[in-house]
């Protein structure tokens, strides 16, 4: 299994509190941020699995301890499998993890997750699909897997592609930090509420005995305050972002991004040409594809899609950028990557097609969702 | 309360999903079940997109989400889903400004780069790839760009030189002016040479003076002219020293910058028009309008600075020929076009088909699926053969026109003219089989299909009528014919090849087999077209035999004509599926048998001249039916590969019942 090598958990990874109606699923995993083991994916299958069969359960609330929700998937493990040769252990991973994503985004009783700390990657998976997302003061949401040389994976090209105008392009691209004001603005959250009124929302969340999401929805409506967005928000820069993020190629984004900096001396959009200049140059070209692609997809063709890519990634034929960059990021913490291919001209569309065509290996099978009997119209799309 | 029970009774067995125990007390409602969950595809519904737009694939997905995320392209949210489309209950004016402001969006993000100043192949169809997903969205949006883009543009690019070239395609590209194209007056469409408008030179200062000498020479239907052209092609008769020189084009200005008409010009609107209120049709007086010389669009003819007339082509027929090129770049998206707008009909009709039930065959049996109904699938399943097989023909008739040469330009006349009509035609009647196919939600405007019956009806009509196109088409093979009895050598080009061979002979007994085969079908049509032709051509001679004129000839010989025009385009059809066929699944045979045989149950010529016995009709009618079935359970997928984003369907193509709910209404 992915994390096979890492010591067994001392303790459950994955709490569970029950009360009346609702389950409350807690990430116990502190000193990793919460990221996602492969224990606690299966653990989350499990329990997500059951709670849909029990008339007993009508809402399942999601949170993390400590400073995180969850602070993505566990890759150290993923990566240390590549490293032994076993990428297909990695994509074992994957598959189970975007199973869950599945799970969640066609789930038929609503999900509350509360996001009171880092979301990041893996994190997002399990908590933007639901129904309801709650930031707070301290949410701080990414997607910085294209400076790791992955992409935004967990049907992130579902939901990014699905923010207002080109957003989504900027966050997966540039892995730009939001704050809960912002995830607010953008509809990565659909509800603010200040950490120190959780405890109160919970008490309230026991006591629905129902799975309308209107009933769940004035529950929280009631704890909900409207935040300001910070005056350097980029939520606030939606103009440039539309303007620049729209383009066809990843060079013309830079390159508009680069006009905008000419005509005017601007910290913020020069911080981001920067960020784009850092991270892996093919992660960018796939990112860009997958999120243009998911636009026009259900997200469980952006699953599959994704799961392709995914092992494609973990397979290393085109680039090998994965492992550099969580070398540089994650274990040296040198933060510089050597990418390869290094500069965004030597990548041909061939080499990004790859990367969206089957995995040629005789083991190897496309990602197989599970038969869901409830699917909101929103979540099936026909290509 | 026995009639309400029942009623319950009939309607819980729809049920789909919760234990047969509760159904009764948990929802006695009809659900929404998705057609992907029923409805497996046995093919792979990209691969065959990918045959069926051909190229430029991942460009027209980028402009699809270009336009979803804008929200100048009005979109609304319905049971979950985004669509886009314009807001037809706005005024003209504000449709109009809408229409402007997206071009303007679109300007911003680049599309139109390279739409003029790029030339080749690759060019072309990138530029038609973006054209089609514009058209997609919206008819009018379409139909602006294509005035300035292919008729302005395209009459520099075609009729002008050099000097024309560099002046005006950037500024073009870039919107720095706006062109529109006046061809058609108000006494004058189809026949462009009869037109009325004239110009006349004035040597002593070096210009031309354009003039509308009567009402029925105003220019009429002018696209952009009523509120955003700036420039406009003229067209007119150009008369030098007392001569009529016949029709050229020229290039005047009709608004400055700021948008005030300008001297000597006078516009008015068209009004509103039953469907394309995006564009703002005007008509244009010229009032002794003085335009230097140099802009006269030169390729074929010039005149001189002292007044005398040049020209390298000294036939005015031919002369007169060269004008109509920009057109056929029009025939060719038109066709292409009416193609994409039969698919959006198709898919959307055929997915309200797959979901939306009605009676049922027992008193408690659930409700049958309205295509699961025989004469439903032989409502819709063969105008969706038709399409597959009218979407390669569009394909083909697009790459011989970027491949174009100054020897192809005769079959790219007659092929595009041909096929103009005929999938036109197509169009309008697969959205009214479609729109009744809907019931009454087929009503609604959000629904798309019935209100794209107005948008498009124009297309059998702009660009040469089809009738008069249909006729061109017959007119061309005649004189082909005739070239080839003269100088005794066989057929060569424009398909006709066929005609050198023996004569096909059609089995009087048609197994199931024999029908399905491409032989067969091919044969059946060449016998058609052969047999036309050859009467044709006796008719027209007879008439003249009886000292009619050859022009009168073919005026009397119009039912013949028109059965030979549709003979050919049918056969051209067949000849591109075929040609697409060689790499293709299982499927693929089936629908383009399905496309030959309706032809056959369908033209009244094939019983009319005997092609076909009573016996032969019978077959393939019961053939049809058998085809339907088979076609059936590939009509999800069918419609999928068509690779239209949802965004750009439909509400009743999803989930229906949560898009009309209570709820939705409450915003």
């Amino acid at each position: 299994m992915a994390s096979s090598n890492s010591s067994p958990p001392e303790e459950d990874e994955v709490l569970v509190e029950e009360k009346l109606f609702a389950r409350t699923l807690i990430f116990n995993r502190t000193r990793q941020l919460n990221a996602l083991s492969y224990q606690m994916i299966i653990r989350m299958l499990e329990l997500f699995r059951a709670y849909e069969k029990d008339s007993n359960v009508k809402l399942v609330i999601v949170k993390g301890k400590g400073r995180a929700f969850c602070a993505g998937g566990d890759v150290a493990a993923v990566v240390r499998d590549i490293k032994e040769g076993n990428w297909r252990l990695g994509a074992d991973f994957f598959r189970k993890e975007f199973t869950l994503n599945y799970l969640i985004a066609t789930y038929s009783k609503p999900q509350v997750s509360i996001l009171n700390g880092i979301v990041m990657g893996g994190g997002a998976g399990v908590s933007i699909h639901g129904r309801f997302r709650v930031a707070t003061e301290n949410s701080v949401f990414a997607m910085p897997e294209a400076a790791l040389g992955l992409f935004p994976d967990v049907g992130a090209s579902y939901f990014l592609s699905r923010l207002p105008g080109f957003f989504g392009e900027y966050v997966g691209l540039t892995g730009s930090r939001l704050d809960g004001a912002e995830m607010l603005a953008c509809g990565l959250a659909t509800h603010f509420v200040p950490s120190a009124r959780l405890s109160l929302l919970e008490e309230a969340l026991y006591k629905v005995d129902s799975s309308d999401p209107a009933i769940v929805s004035e529950i929280i409506d009631k704890y909900s305050q409207k935040p300001h967005l910070k005056a350097k928000s980029a939520h606030l820069r939606l103009d440039v972002i539309d303007k620049c993020f729209s383009r066809r190629t990843v060079e013309d984004i830079i390159s508009s991004l680069e006009r905008e900096a000419a005509n005017r001396r601007d910290d913020w959009i020069s911080a981001t040409i920067q960020t784009l200049k850092k991270a892996s140059p093919m992660s960018l070209k796939i990112s860009l594809r997958s999120i243009r692609e998911g636009r026009l997809q259900g997200v469980g063709q952006c699953l599959v899609r994704e799961y392709r890519m995914v092992c494609h990634v973990l397979q290393g034929e085109v680039s090998k950028d994965f492992v550099e960059g969580c070398r540089a990021i994650l274990v040296d913490k040198d933060r510089n990557p050597k990418w390869e291919p290094s500069k965004l001209e030597y990548i041909s569309d061939r080499m990004v097609d790859r990367y969206f065509s089957k995995v040629d290996d005789e083991d190897w099978e496309e990602l197989k969702l599970p038969a869901r009997s409830y699917l909101p119209g929103y979540a099936i799309s026909k290509l | 309360m026995d009639r309400v029970s029942r009623r319950t009774r009939v309607l819980t067995n729809h049920l789909i999903g919760p234990p047969p125990e509760t159904l009764l007390a948990a929802n006695p409602c009809l659900n929404y079940s998705p057609p992907e969950l029923s409805e497996p595809s046995e093919f792979d519904p990209k691969a065959m997109r990918s045959l069926l737009d051909a190229h430029n694939l991942q460009q027209r997905d980028w402009l699809f989400g270009l336009l979803i995320q804008s929200p100048l392209f009005n979109p609304r949210t319905a049971a979950g889903k985004v669509f886009v489309s314009p807001d037809y209950n706005q005024s003209m004016q504000q449709q109009r400004e809408m229409t402007m402001k997206r071009i303007t969006y679109l300007l911003d993000r680049g599309v139109f780069h390279g739409w003029l100043t790029e030339k080749g192949p690759e060019a072309e169809m990138r530029k038609f790839a973006f054209f089609e997903v514009i058209g997609i969205y919206d008819h009018s949006l379409a139909v602006k760009l294509g005035v300035h883009f292919f008729l302005w543009g395209g009459a520099i690019q075609f009729f002008g030189t050099k000097r024309h070239h560099d002046k005006w395609l950037r500024d073009t590209e870039n919107y720095a002016i706006k062109g529109c194209f006046a061809m058609s007056e108000l006494g004058h469409g189809s026949n462009v040479r009869g037109i009325e408008t004239v110009t006349t030179y004035d040597k002593n200062t070096g210009e031309f003076v354009i003039s509308t000498p009567c009402e029925s020479a105003q220019k009429y239907w002018i696209g952009g002219a009523a509120n955003h052209a700036t420039h406009t092609i003229v067209f007119s008769q150009l008369n030098i020293n007392g001569s009529n020189q016949g029709v050229h084009a020229f290039i005047a200005q009709i608004r400055d910058a700021d948008g005030n008409v300008c001297p000597d010009i006078r516009i008015a609107d068209c009004g509103h028009k039953i469907g394309l209120n995006g564009v703002d049709n005007g008509r244009i007086w010229f009032d002794n309008v003085r335009i230097p010389r140099e802009n006269l669009l030169n390729s074929v003819a010039d005149v001189s600075l002292d007044g005398q007339y040049l020209s390298s082509i000294k036939d005015p027929d031919q002369r007169f020929a060269a004008f109509l090129a920009p057109l056929t770049s029009g025939r060719v998206t038109i066709s292409v076009s009416a193609i994409y707008s039969s698919k959006i009909s198709l898919a959307i009709a055929i997915r309200y088909a797959l979901t939306r039930r009605a009676f049922s065959l027992t008193p408690n049996g659930p409700e049958v699926l309205l295509l699961d109904y025989p004469s439903h699938q032989r409502r819709l399943l063969p105008l969706l053969a038709k399409t597959y097989a009218m979407s390669f023909a569009a394909n083909y008739l697009k790459e011989i026109y970027v491949k174009r040469t100054p020897e192809s330009n005769k079959t790219i006349h007659v092929v595009s003219s041909a096929f103009k009509a005929t999938l036109t035609w197509h169009n309008m009647r697969t959205l009214q089989e479609c729109r009744e196919a809907c019931g009454g939600q087929g009503l609604k405007t959000e629904n798309r299909v019935g209100h794209m019956k107005a948008e498009y009806d124009v297309q059998s009509t702009f660009e040469g009528d089809n009738n008069v196109l249909m006729q061109q088409v017959s007119k061309a093979l005649l004189a082909e014919y005739i070239a080839v009895q003269k100088k005794n050598k066989p057929f060569k080009g424009l398909g006709l090849e066929h005609m050198n061979g023996a004569h096909p002979v059609i089995p009087s007994q048609l197994t199931s087999s024999t029908l399905g085969s491409s032989q067969f079908q091919m044969d059946a049509f060449c016998l058609r077209e052969r047999d036309l032709l050859n009467r044709f051509s006796m008719e027209v001679s007879q008439h003249q035999k009886h000292g009619q004129s050859k022009e009168h000839a073919f005026i009397l010989s119009y039912q013949l004509a028109e059965d030979l025009g549709r003979a050919f385009s049918d056969r051209a059809i067949l000849q591109t599926f075929l040609d697409a066929e060689a790499t293709i699944p299982d499927v693929f045979g089936k629908l383009r048998s399905m496309y030959a045989l309706i032809c056959l149950e369908e033209e009244a010529a094939f019983l009319r001249y005997g092609y076909l016995s009573m016996e032969n009709a019978a077959a393939i009618r019961k053939e049809v039916t058998k085809l339907c079935s088979e076609l059936r359970p590939h009509a999800l997928a069918l419609v999928s590969s068509f690779g239209i984003p949802d965004a750009f369907l439909s509400p009743i193509a999803f989930n229906w019942i949560d898009s009309n709910s209570w709820s939705s209404t409450q915003h």
